[in-house]
């Protein structure tokens, strides 16, 4: 026998399944969102490491220079001499060994553009499939002598070349002609996984990749009758000091183990987004069971009257809380799918190249989903059903008393507390540690969620006023809306349920207040970058790569030698260890005076040479260190500097907090060199146009390089903002999508609610065209109201992040206007989308019908 | 040996409820004192706004008393609590409304057995066909609300009153909703389980014919008992009416 309290909550469901299906959809989406982050960052990484277990399948052993600190697989390591894999190949058990080089290469394709990839662009060194490298050869034969080279099937497609074609290839040193022999593929992929790959024989990529008869790394392959232990025991012996050995599986483990890091980033984003829809999904919930109950409040009280305990009318209420949890999540787990397939299927037309893989469903990602979605739909449940509870049996006979015990609350106090501690909270987590650390951020985050609770209880006070404010302000077409009766009708009606009224608009709200936050974050992150650069920088040209693997070192030495032009210096980063803590080090010439000023306090931008160091004034504080003062220094090879503080500079925008010169980089560390860019100064007398066409003709030979003017380079700093900025809208959009869900949701469970009111209305002769312009007006009220709050409350924590931020980053706090009215002109729109359905249901209605409903 | 017929079922005891403060004081029930005897049909009659709905209310434990005492048996309401009075709601009353007695999404057997089932016990059988066949709704069991008549859905509500087989049940207008030929169905159907099945109803309304039934009415006007009535005809009810009206 079932449980009578389950049948009621089952058919009660059953009953209400259109008004509770947009809240399963709700939920649906947050889930989906929260699955598909763990899905796909699961599968992506399963994938990846089977790419790397297959690349690095047959390297037993892998003999690299060491490193003093940092990240085992990012750090910059020496080179390892060829000279040692004959010692390394003469001992016991070594089957094979070859030299691991990878290094920048760039396709040109037939129309003399650079393949543009996703990933980075290799060459490397390849002794062919039957060698310890694990990428397999699909087409041709493997490049054995200069003038051939192998390419991965996929970028050779994309480029649109064919086996026998001449490929124009620029490597780190100038560019080469090749012959296209064969094709590669990887794994059971015929790309790079985004990257791609072009594959020379060990001599010509010695030579066209610039090693200097230096590896990366020496990679070993066992005889299959040694024991690999025994071997890497053997290696260490003969291993000179500042090198190590380690086994392929860890070395395949290290770099997946740094690809996976950024996957889980972009996981963890998704899963903030995921947070934020949930979180404006919890208010579509409360809004619904509470409509629904206050819909039921007869036959709630019939039931407590027949003799159903409080208890049991709470059960009911969460157990049809549960039922739409249950569902949602099932719905939200299969959505999770869709959502990975969807985001790799994007990415992979973007030309990302995701290796293909299994969606991976762990039993992780299962729990956190059912305890997500079935514990947000209670949470969001449980206020209604201790209403619900609340309501007295004799409201069976007489409703009007059911109702008061559904209105009676400690609102204000409860409203202003949440405010206030979510005000400090948030503040705490901003200010008191400027920077934060992940606690304190934390602690903001939950400080917003309280806020936006505290202001979402709060509304529910103004709601009334400001309905009646919004309809007598809001100029429609002519005339004010009050002027006519479906206007009346849509105010009064938006005035007469506050608290609905409120809770709808607030799930609006928080969409909203995200969005004028970010935007007032962005507008002065885009104004402070703009003044800084105009302020500090003096260079006429920049050159960036259009890759983030950065620039040949070749091409700024060439730069250099223009006669068109004056000062021009590179900027490259290191990292060293300073005072125990891992810090960047960036290394330029001295000419970079000329182009960026860094607003020198005290020495000279010419101690920028051997041995001297300069400094932030806050690093230089830090360690109380002035001029002639010496600074000890670890890199990240091992070697030890103790260099003299040249000059200390009070402008960090560009340069950082702490510059050597090149030669002292050079000194320290054999690592293949890169540039991040270079600026350059135009010679004096010659003319704009002509320096341009002289660097031109220079990038001509470096197609990566991407070679822009002060105002271009601005412009192309703040697209990289917008770019970023309109994945974030792009995110946030769907948690106002939820919202809108929210206010048709609500609209159309008031329509079923006024269906007696709506006959009557009819009746004495009410058109269809004014029934559902007062429905829309309704909506229109409580989607502007919502705006108007999400506004009011985003824009001062949009002000209080940007004073929070470091100077560096943040100088000016701006607040763009354009961005506030296009949001309440969108809030408009909004109100008329949400309630096309909810009206087209109130014209449709049969007066007699309609007159006979109670 | 006390007489069946003399045992009280429930009753009021200097019974008074006000409503609202001070000025705007409302005296729903005034001082009344009233038993109802086992195995009777009372109506309780007087116009609107006379505390008739009220002393229904609380006599039947959905609403309290400002100050005297109500008795169901001899158990005092204002000594329980709400899971208290709720138990006592379900084993020891019966409730027919006059309109949205039932819960739509349960069968009509899902409503007849609604009390018990939410109290965890399981019904007599055999009473509970004895119910149902009184009632005339052995082909309908299976419907829900919505498929059945306006008298087809109070004779389920009756029913369900019936089913526990309770102390006492209370009707609030319990024809108000319905035509009068289907009226003096279900007022018959009440009779019969008075007087076939032995059971107490306590039945509030306004119509006379209606109070021809019963076999007591009990005059209320501004809180107050004013009159009585023992085998009452429909004229001689419209007459006192007449009388407490002028």
């Amino acid at each position: 026998m079932t449980s009578p309290v389950v049948r009621l909550t089952l058919r009660g469901v059953l009953a209400r399944k259109f008004r509770i299906l947009l809240t399963i959809l709700a939920v649906v989406s947050g889930v989906a969102f929260v699955s598909g982050a763990f899905i796909l960052t699961d599968s992506v990484k399963g994938a990846i490491n089977n790419l790397f277990v297959e690349l690095r399948g047959d390297v037993d052993l892998e003999v690299r220079s060491t490193i003093a600190f940092g990240d085992a697989a990012r750090a910059e390591r020496d080179p390892v001499p060829i000279s040692m894999m004959k010692d390394i190949a003469a001992l016991d058990g070594v089957r094979l060994v070859e030299a691991n080089l990878l290094r920048q290469a760039t396709i040109i394709k037939p129309d003399g553009e650079p393949l543009k990839t996703s990933g980075p662009a290799f060459g490397i060194s390849w002794n062919g499939p039957d060698g310890l490298d694990g990428r397999t050869l699909l087409e041709g034969v493997i490049p054995t002598k200069a003038g051939e080279v192998a390419i991965d099937k996929a970028s050779a497609k994309r480029a649109g070349y064919v086996l026998g074609d001449t490929v124009v290839i620029v490597g780190p040193i100038g560019k080469g002609e090749f012959t296209l022999v064969g094709l590669t593929g990887t794994g059971s992929t015929s790309g790079g996984g985004g990257a791609s790959v072009c594959a020379f024989d060990p001599i010509t990529a010695n030579e066209f990749l610039g090693a200097d008869n230096k590896a990366d790394s020496i990679y070993i392959g066992v005889t299959p009758s040694a024991a690999s232990s025994a071997v890497q025991k053997a290696i260490e012996k003969v291993l000179p000091s500042g090198y190590e050995v380690i086994t392929g599986e860890q070395s395949a483990k290290e770099t997946a183990g740094a690809i996976n890091e950024i996957i889980d980033v972009f996981g963890k984003v998704l899963l903030g987004f995921a947070a934020i829809s949930l979180f404006v999904s919890a208010f579509l919930i409360f809004n619904t069971f509470a409509i629904i109950v206050s819909q039921r409040l007869r036959e709630l009280a019939l039931l407590r009257a027949v003799g159903a305990s409080t208890r049991q009318i709470h059960q009911m209420i969460i157990g049809e809380g549960l039922v739409v949890g249950i569902v949602a999540t099932g719905l939200g787990l299969l959505g999770g799918l869709g959502v990975a397939k969807g985001i790799t299927a994007l990415f992979n037309a973007a030309g990302a190249a995701f290796p293909a893989a299994d969606l991976m469903i762990s039993s992780r990602t299962i729990l956190l989903s059912v305890v997500i979605g079935i514990g947000v739909t209670l949470a969001a449940a449980i206020v209604p059903a201790i209403r619900a509870g609340r309501i007295p049996p004799v409201a069976a006979m007489r409703p009007e008393l059911g109702f008061s015990a559904l209105q009676r609350s400690k609102r204000l106090v409860v409203g202003i507390v949440t405010l206030f501690s979510g005000i400090t909270l948030f503040s705490v987590g901003l200010f008191v540690q400027p920077g934060g650390t992940v606690g304190t951020l934390g602690g903001s985050a939950i400080g917003a969620v309280l806020l936006f609770l505290g202001v979402a209880s709060l509304s529910t006070t103004v709601a009334a006023p400001a309905s009646r404010a919004i309809s007598r302000i809001l100029p429609f077409p002519l005339r004010p809306m009050t002027n006519s009766v479906p206007g009346r009708l849509a105010s009064r009606n938006a005035q007469r349920t506050p608290r609905r009224t409120a809770s709808t608009a607030s799930a609006l709200m928080v969409g909203l207040a995200l969005v004028s936050m970010v935007s007032v974050v962005a507008a002065s992150v885009k104004k402070s970058f703009t003044d800084q650069l105009k302020a500090s920088v003096t260079a006429d040209f920049f050159v960036t790569n259009l890759s983030f693997q950065g620039l040949p070192v070749a091409f700024g030495e060439r730069l250099a030698e223009l006669p068109e032009l004056g000062s021009v210096s590179p900027f490259r980063a290191t990292r060293a260890l300073i005072n125990g803590e891992e810090k960047q080090i960036g290394a330029v010439k001295p000419e970079m005076g000329d182009l960026v000023d860094i607003d020198i306090q005290k020495g000279s931008i010419d101690s920028l040479v051997d041995g001297n160091i300069l400094l932030h004034t806050d690093p230089a504080r830090d360690l109380n260190v002035g001029i002639g003062d010496t600074v000890d220094v670890t890199w990240q090879n091992g070697t030890t500097s103790t260099l003299t503080v040249g000059a200390i500079y009070a402008d960090s925008t560009v340069a950082g907090n702490w510059l050597i010169g090149l030669d002292t980089l050079a000194e320290v560390s054999s690592a293949p060199p890169v540039d991040f860019f270079i600026g350059a100064k135009i010679a004096d007398g010659v003319s704009i146009e002509d320096a341009r066409t002289a660097v031109d003709k220079v990038a001509a030979d470096f197609p990566s390089a991407e070679v822009q003017d002060q105002a271009e380079f601005q412009k192309s700093q703040e697209d990289q903002l917008n770019q970023l900025l309109a994945i974030v809208y792009g995110l946030l959009i769907f948690a106002i999508f939820i919202a809108v869900l929210g206010i048709a949701n609500t609209m159309a469970l008031s329509v079923f609610e006024r269906t007696h009111e709506f006959g009557l209305l009819r009746a004495v002769g009410m058109s269809r065209r004014h029934l559902k312009r007062s429905v829309r007006w309704e909506a229109i009220i409580v989607s502007v109201f919502g705006a108007t709050l999400g506004i009011v409350v985003g824009i001062p924590l949009g002000i209080a992040v940007s004073i929070a931020l470091p100077d560096s980053f943040v100088t000016a706090t701006v607040i763009p206007l354009s961005t506030i009215v296009t949001i309440l002109i969108a809030s408009i729109v909004v109100g008329i989308f949400a309630a096309i359905f909810p009206a087209r249901r109130a014209a449709k209605l049969d007066v007699l019908d309609a007159i006979a409903t109670h | 040996m006390t007489d069946v017929s003399t045992v009280v079922a429930a009753g009021a005891i200097n019974a008074s409820k006000i409503y609202g403060k001070d000025d705007s004081e409302v005296r729903a029930l005034d001082d009344v004192t009233v038993n109802f005897v086992l195995g009777q049909f009372t109506a309780i009659m007087g116009p609107s706004g006379s505390g008739k709905s009220t002393l229904m209310h609380c006599l039947a434990g959905l609403d309290a008393l400002t100050s005297g005492r109500v008795l169901i048996g001899d158990t005092d309401l204002a000594q329980l609590d709400d899971k208290q009075l709720t138990s006592l709601r379900r084993e020891k009353i019966g409730f027919i409304f006059q309109a949205y007695n039932l819960i739509p999404t349960l069968s009509a057997l899902e409503n007849i057995t609604l009390p018990m089932d939410l109290g965890g016990v399981k019904p007599d059988q055999e009473w509970l066909d004895t119910v149902i066949d009184k009632m005339n709704l052995r082909n309908r069991l299976s419907h829900r609300p919505s498929e059945l008549s306006g008298g087809q859905q109070q004779r389920v509500a009756v029913a369900r009153a019936l089913a526990s087989r309770p102390q006492i049940i209370f009707a609030d207008e319990p024809t108000g909703n319905l035509d009068s030929k289907t009226g003096a169905e279900i007022l018959a159907f009440m009779k019969h389980a008075v007087t076939d099945l032995h059971q107490t109803i306590v039945m509030v309304t306004h119509d006379p014919v209606a109070a021809a039934y019963a076999d007591r009415v009990i005059f209320l006007a501004d809180g107050k008992v004013v009159d009585e009535i023992e085998n009452p005809t429909s004229e001689l009810v419209l007459d006192r009416m007449k009388r407490l009206g002028s």
